[in-house]
């Protein structure tokens, strides 16, 4: 008996516990940022650590493919224009079905508003948990995370008006 | 029962239970609402693929009502079955847009690819035509099939779950956290299916 009901309260765990997983992920606001190095379309490794914990940073995830991403594209080049002077912007590019041409000649045309980044191993991708596209993580001087969001309409104003403030 | 074979099955169970919801209490999802825990371990590599039959949409339409999908029938044959979560969210679009575009270097022309999720077969072929899929989506509203594939999710939606089924209808790879952004999963995938044609 007392066997039975041991058994069943860990079936209860295994099967009624809380919410979990998300394959959809993304990092918690407040969670200290990961700090990475991820290559440029030349190659050449940037280390996201000069950065993070040093001023605020803001990073997003993207791919030419990506409409959501060319949707958002005027609220974030209207951040870098109010913010670009006290945060630093990347763009990292996820790499999935794309090649460094591709993206290369996106950059030439469009001249998107960060420092582009070519993510060929998903280092990045990982660590920041990008579930998707459009992802946008903003990070304050303390290397915290401030805000996470995905999609084409995004508040970054209010999130980038708090971590650039003196 | 005594006490020792008690606490014995305690931590047996304790060993399978506690590592998968530390794992999948690890992150949050941000666009489809909470997802819970399936604790179903589904077939693993070297075991026999489920059969299964499910209704069909392609980029031409909706295939007929009385022939569908039948793992069976491609027996034979390197079947990738790629279950996701919902037609025309960024995540499955990136993943099956990368599936149609990078067709030839991540699977061959030998391959049979089918994606399953439980949107209706007219959604599918929605879907299909705006990505120009060369493959089938299959509709399994009630996850029916994806409960037997460990990738059923109590949030309604499938979890993102990849399978390599060899011509002899055996598993032969599999990825339970398929991440749609991730370079290295498709390398991944493409090595496998190298490696299952193979032999």
């Amino acid at each position: 008996m007392r066997f039975w009901l041991v058994t069943a309260g860990l079936l209860g765990l295994l099967v009624g516990s809380r919410p979990a997983a998300a394959q959809e992920a993304g990092l918690a606001v407040g969670a200290r940022a990961p700090v990475v190095a991820v290559k440029d379309l030349d190659g050449k490794s940037v280390d996201l650590g000069q950065y993070i914990g040093h001023k605020p940073v803001l990073l997003e995830f993207w791919a030419t493919w990506c409409e959501v991403c060319r949707a958002l594209m005027p609220t974030v080049r209207a951040a870098h224009q109010e913010f670009g002077d006290r945060v630093e912007f990347f763009g990292v590019n996820v790499t999935v079905n794309q090649t460094p041409e591709r993206v290369r000649k996106y950059v030439a045309t469009e001249h998107p508003p960060f420092r582009t980044l070519y993510d060929e191993d998903g280092v990045s991708t990982r660590a920041f948990q990008a579930p998707t596209t459009s992802y946008i993580v903003i990070v304050d001087r303390a290397g915290k995370v401030a805000y996470t969001g995905t999609g084409s309409t995004q508040d970054l104003a209010t999130a980038l008006r708090a971590v650039a403030a003196p | 029962m005594s006490n020792r074979a008690i606490a014995a099955a305690s931590i047996v169970l304790s060993m399978v239970a506690v590592p998968r919801l530390q794992a999948q209490a690890s992150s949050k999802d941000s666009t489809l609402g909470p997802p819970t825990a399936v604790m179903v371990s589904g077939p693993d590599v070297g075991r026999r693929a489920p059969a299964f039959r499910l209704p069909w949409a392609s980029k031409d339409g909706v295939g007929p009502a009385d022939q569908p999908y039948d793992l069976s029938l491609d027996r034979g044959k390197i079947v990738v079955l790629a279950f996701f979560p919902r037609d025309f969210t960024q995540g499955c679009t990136a993943e099956m847009r990368t599936f149609a575009e990078q067709y030839d270097s991540l699977f061959g022309p030998d391959v049979t690819v089918v994606g399953v999720s439980t949107d209706s077969l007219t959604t599918h072929s929605r879907f299909a035509a705006s990505l120009n899929l060369p493959f089938r989506l299959l509709s399994d509203p009630q996850q029916q099939v994806a409960a037997r594939y460990a990738a059923k999710d109590r949030s309604g939606y499938m979890r993102r779950v990849v399978y390599i089924i060899g011509p002899d209808g055996k598993v032969r790879y599999r990825n339970m956290r398929f991440n749609a952004l991730d370079p290295k999963h498709y390398a991944d995938l493409a090595a496998a299916v190298r490696r299952t044609r193979a032999g």
